[in-house]
């Protein structure tokens, strides 16, 4: 079978000629299989994370209610999804037109070269489709035995939790020599689908995490979804589905930390290709209504398709190779390698914030330094709160202690607080939890159902990241 | 999508509250914002958003690219970019009209005055429709290869011949062992249905009685289009004559003058004869009226083409008596009385909006 298999007739030829271009201009990617779908058809797929099939979860129909009102009302439609994944899966949608579909498929070819060669990357699962259908079956089975509430809330408690991974520890793994995906033959390739499918992912994850640990018998980690899910107390169906919800965590986290830089070198290679002879001359003006529309700046709002395409721009006039660029970075040490006052200037960033006083959002910044240092705080840890399982063994009485590593941003307390009564009741024992506010440190603790917050004198997580001066508490 | 049918059914179940009774305490609504010109446009969007550790209302700063200078950005946390490697939605340029689901109106409509599902007439005409890939055939295109099945086959057939051998265990599908997809049809009845919105306009019809009619009219249609597939709508409007109009027309026409009902009814007639012939057609004549017509022998008249020509024809025919300060409603009290025993006429009278649910349900809660 020809790759970009699923398209017949006009489109498969293009199909063919844009990906000629595209490896001519030095892209390298999967075989990525287009599928041309109807915008209902997108929509479901885009509302499971971009896979056909999955576990099942009202979360999934809440999304699609969301996006097919939006597609109906004529509010929001979604031009491209593509799928990390060996092949590649891109879908278009039927009712763009011919210039629109050229647009998207150079603009896949870009996303797939990066996923292929990005080292964030590098480590995820690339029969994700397959995982995630495994993921499916086992679910379902998990539903026809315990029922479907009970496996319901358990799966929404898990999924509460997913951000609480370390998306540095796969790529610590590739670092120890594991890994290296790039050499394996397509056998080898399915067995390992098939290995993740059947056991443990977390026992890769948790090897790869010693040789970064701080010292023997030193469990603190960022990896709570992984801790629960080989040390709690759980039914093995339970546990089954903590892993499930954690390899999923993992496949997902790259496309969060290199979502800037994903975008932004999927639209500088479509205005690329797509200037270099494939589009006819009378499609010119529409490819540039619609490339604009893309890359435009709603007031105040950061769009990776526009930042992310002007640092590249910006890297090349600088003689950076971008092949390099595309391949070692995230979105955080990117900017931090080029955003410099030049760059800051001519694309006008700058920095908001809320007047706390008129409750309205205004411009507080444009110096260069500072608004670098503002985004990539913004961007850190992908945007998400650090929080890290500090001591798994609190008091010596198998408590829990997390802490939140405080950057200026304070977490919303009441909802950390029923987040962590869920997680104690999981976990069996008591779970606290350091935090800042702006007055000072707090202490959660969630025990027997109930919550208690008090100050800690001194704050409870420092801006520093080192995690020593917890561990006297 | 199947499946994804299934999640939001049960998504909308724990909205309404149905099911995991937990999660109502996190049901909030976000909204989706379109602009029609210069008009925006809300779309409420339930959702059930769980505790998680997020950030908090001091956060709202952010970087921002461009002028930024001019009026309020709205919040900009660099976007959450959840999912697909770039979901790029973007914002579309399509006119809006209505801000609520008709299909969720319809629906909320049934359950709340429990209303029967409508058992169409006969089986009109026949339309083979959708079709899913449920059936399996020895022959087809690679692309339908159905790959479980193919090496089950295989897997069975080289057993049976004994070439097994579990240190080695390679199967490989040959001829016959191959199973494809196959997309079956299935003919469903479809069916079609014609509505007539018919209104006195007559002077004495003011201009509260009007919207009493335009809402009641509009809650008629979205049920009954939830129940067709194909609904056609004529709209009807009378004084001393009758006329077909647009809906524009329809709902904002001020006319005065007096009133013959006959008109309307033999224009409807005439309609269903040359147009919407009973064969294929289930047919809905509503009229609206604040019951002055203006004589006794018209009255007549419209009573014995209904009991004659009309009722023999269509589905249910409904009478709507708006309360009007002038009107006498006279009309009503006759149609009951001369057609007592016609099951197919339905009559209803409404003072005030408020009455609006009581004469929908009258008008519908027999499944006709």
């Amino acid at each position: 079978m020809r790759p970009n298999g699923g398209l017949t007739g006009e489109l498969g030829d293009l199909s063919v000629a844009i990906e000629g271009v595209a490896r001519d201009a030095g892209l390298d990617f999967f075989d990525v299989v287009f599928e041309l779908l109807d915008a209902g058809d997108v929509n479901a797929i885009a509302s499971y994370g971009g896979f056909p099939v999955r576990y099942p979860s009202w979360r999934f129909g809440m999304e699609y209610e969301r996006l097919e009102k939006g597609y109906r009302f004529g509010l929001s439609k979604i031009y491209e999804l593509v799928i990390n994944n060996d092949p590649t899966y891109a879908y278009l949608v039927r009712s763009n037109s011919l210039m629109e579909q050229k647009l998207v498929m150079a603009h896949v070819f870009g996303h797939a070269d990066f996923f292929k060669h990005n080292v964030w990357f590098r480590p995820t699962e690339r029969q994700m489709v397959d995982v995630m259908a495994s993921h499916g079956t086992r679910m379902r089975r998990y539903v026809d035995a315990f029922g479907q509430d009970c496996v319901e809330r358990f799966l929404d408690l898990a999924l509460s939790l997913d951000t609480l991974i370390d998306p540095y520890l796969p790529v610590r793994g590739l670092r120890a020599g594991l890994g290296d995906t790039e050499r394996e033959d397509h056998l080898s390739r399915a067995r390992r689908s098939f290995d993740v499918a059947c056991s443990s992912p977390v026992a890769r994850g948790t090897a790869a995490a010693e040789p970064g640990g701080a010292g023997a018998g030193d469990a603190a980690t960022f990896d709570l979804l992984g801790f629960l899910a080989e040390r709690a107390d759980l039914e093995e169906w339970q546990r089954d589905v903590l892993r499930m919800v954690r390899a999923e965590a993992y496949y997902f986290a790259p496309q969060r930390m290199t979502k800037i830089m994903n975008e932004g070198w999927a639209s500088f290679w479509h205005s690329r290709i797509l200037t270099r002879g494939v589009l006819g001359v009378e499609e010119i003006v529409d490819f540039a209504d619609c490339h604009s529309g893309a890359t435009a700046t709603v007031p105040g709002q950061l769009n990776p398709y526009k930042l992310g395409i002007d640092l590249f721009r910006y890297a090349e006039e600088k003689g950076m190779d971008l092949f390099h660029l595309r391949a070692v970075h995230n979105d955080v040490s990117f900017i931090d390698a080029v955003i410099d006052e030049e760059f800051a200037e001519r694309s006008r960033l700058f920095v908001y914030d809320r007047n706390s006083r008129t409750g309205r959002t205004e411009t507080v910044r444009r110096d260069w330094r500072e608004t670098k240092d503002e985004l990539l705080r913004s961007l850190s840890w992908g945007g998400l709160p650090r929080i890290e399982l500090a001591d798994p063994d609190h008091f010596g009485r198998g408590e829990l202690l997390l802490r939140h590593h405080f950057d200026g941003r304070e977490l919303q307390l009441d909802q950390a607080g029923t987040l962590l009564k869920q997680l104690a009741s999981l976990w069996g024992r008591a779970v606290h939890l350091l935090t800042r506010e702006a007055d000072g440190g707090r202490r959660l603790t969630a025990e027997d159902g109930e919550v208690r917050i008090v100050e800690v004198p001194g704050g409870g997580g420092e801006a520093g990241d080192g995690p020593e001066g917890l561990r006297a508490g | 999508m199947f499946r994804i049918e299934r999640d939001r059914a049960r998504f909308r179940e724990i909205v309404r509250g149905k099911l995991r009774q937990d999660l109502r305490k996190y049901l909030s609504s976000t909204e989706l914002i379109g602009r029609r010109g210069d008009k925006a446009v809300s779309i409420p969007i339930p959702q059930v958003e769980l505790p998680r550790f997020r950030f908090g209302d001091n956060s709202k700063r952010g970087v921002g690219q461009g002028d930024g200078d001019g009026g309020p950005p709205g919040d900009g946390e660099a976007s959450e970019g959840e999912g697909a490697g770039g979901a790029g939605d973007q914002e579309g340029r399509h006119i809006l009209e209505v801000d609520v689901d008709l299909a969720d109106l319809a629906e909320m409509l049934g359950d709340e005055l429990e209303l029967p599902d409508i058992q169409p007439r006969g089986d009109r005409l026949l339309s083979s429709e959708g079709g899913r890939y449920s059936g399996i055939r020895q022959a087809g295109p690679r692309s339908l290869r159905h790959f479980r099945r193919t090496f089950r086959n295989a897997l069975k057939r080289t057993v049976a011949s004994g070439e097994w051998d579990s240190a080695d265990p390679r199967v490989v599908p040959q001829g016959d062992d191959e199973r494809f997809r196959w997309r079956r049809t299935c003919p469903r009845p479809e069916s079609s249905a014609v509505i007539f919105h018919i209104m006195d306009v007559s002077g004495s019809m003011g201009r509260e009685q009007k919207d009493v009619v335009r809402i009641k009219a509009f809650w008629i249609d979205t049920w009954l289009r939830s129940q067709y597939q194909n609904l056609e709508v004529v709209y009807v409007v009378h004084d001393a004559v009758a006329k077909v109009v647009d809906q524009q027309t329809f709902f904002h026409l001020r006319e005065s003058g007096g009133t013959k009902i006959s008109s309307a009814y033999e224009l409807c007639l005439d309609l269903i004869r040359e147009r919407y012939r009973p064969e294929e057609w289930n047919i809905y004549p509503f009229h609206y009226s604040d019951g002055d017509n203006w004589s006794a022998r018209d009255t007549e008249r419209c009573v014995g083409i209904l009991r004659d020509e009309v009722l023999p024809r269509v589905n249910q025919f409904c009478y709507g008596q708006v309360k009007s300060a002038y009107g006498s409603g006279q009309f009503k009290k006759d149609l009951d009385s001369s057609l007592a025993d016609e099951e197919r006429l339905v009559t209803a009278s409404v003072d005030d909006r408020e009455g609006i649910p009581d004469a929908v349900r009258a008008f519908l809660g027999s499944g006709r």
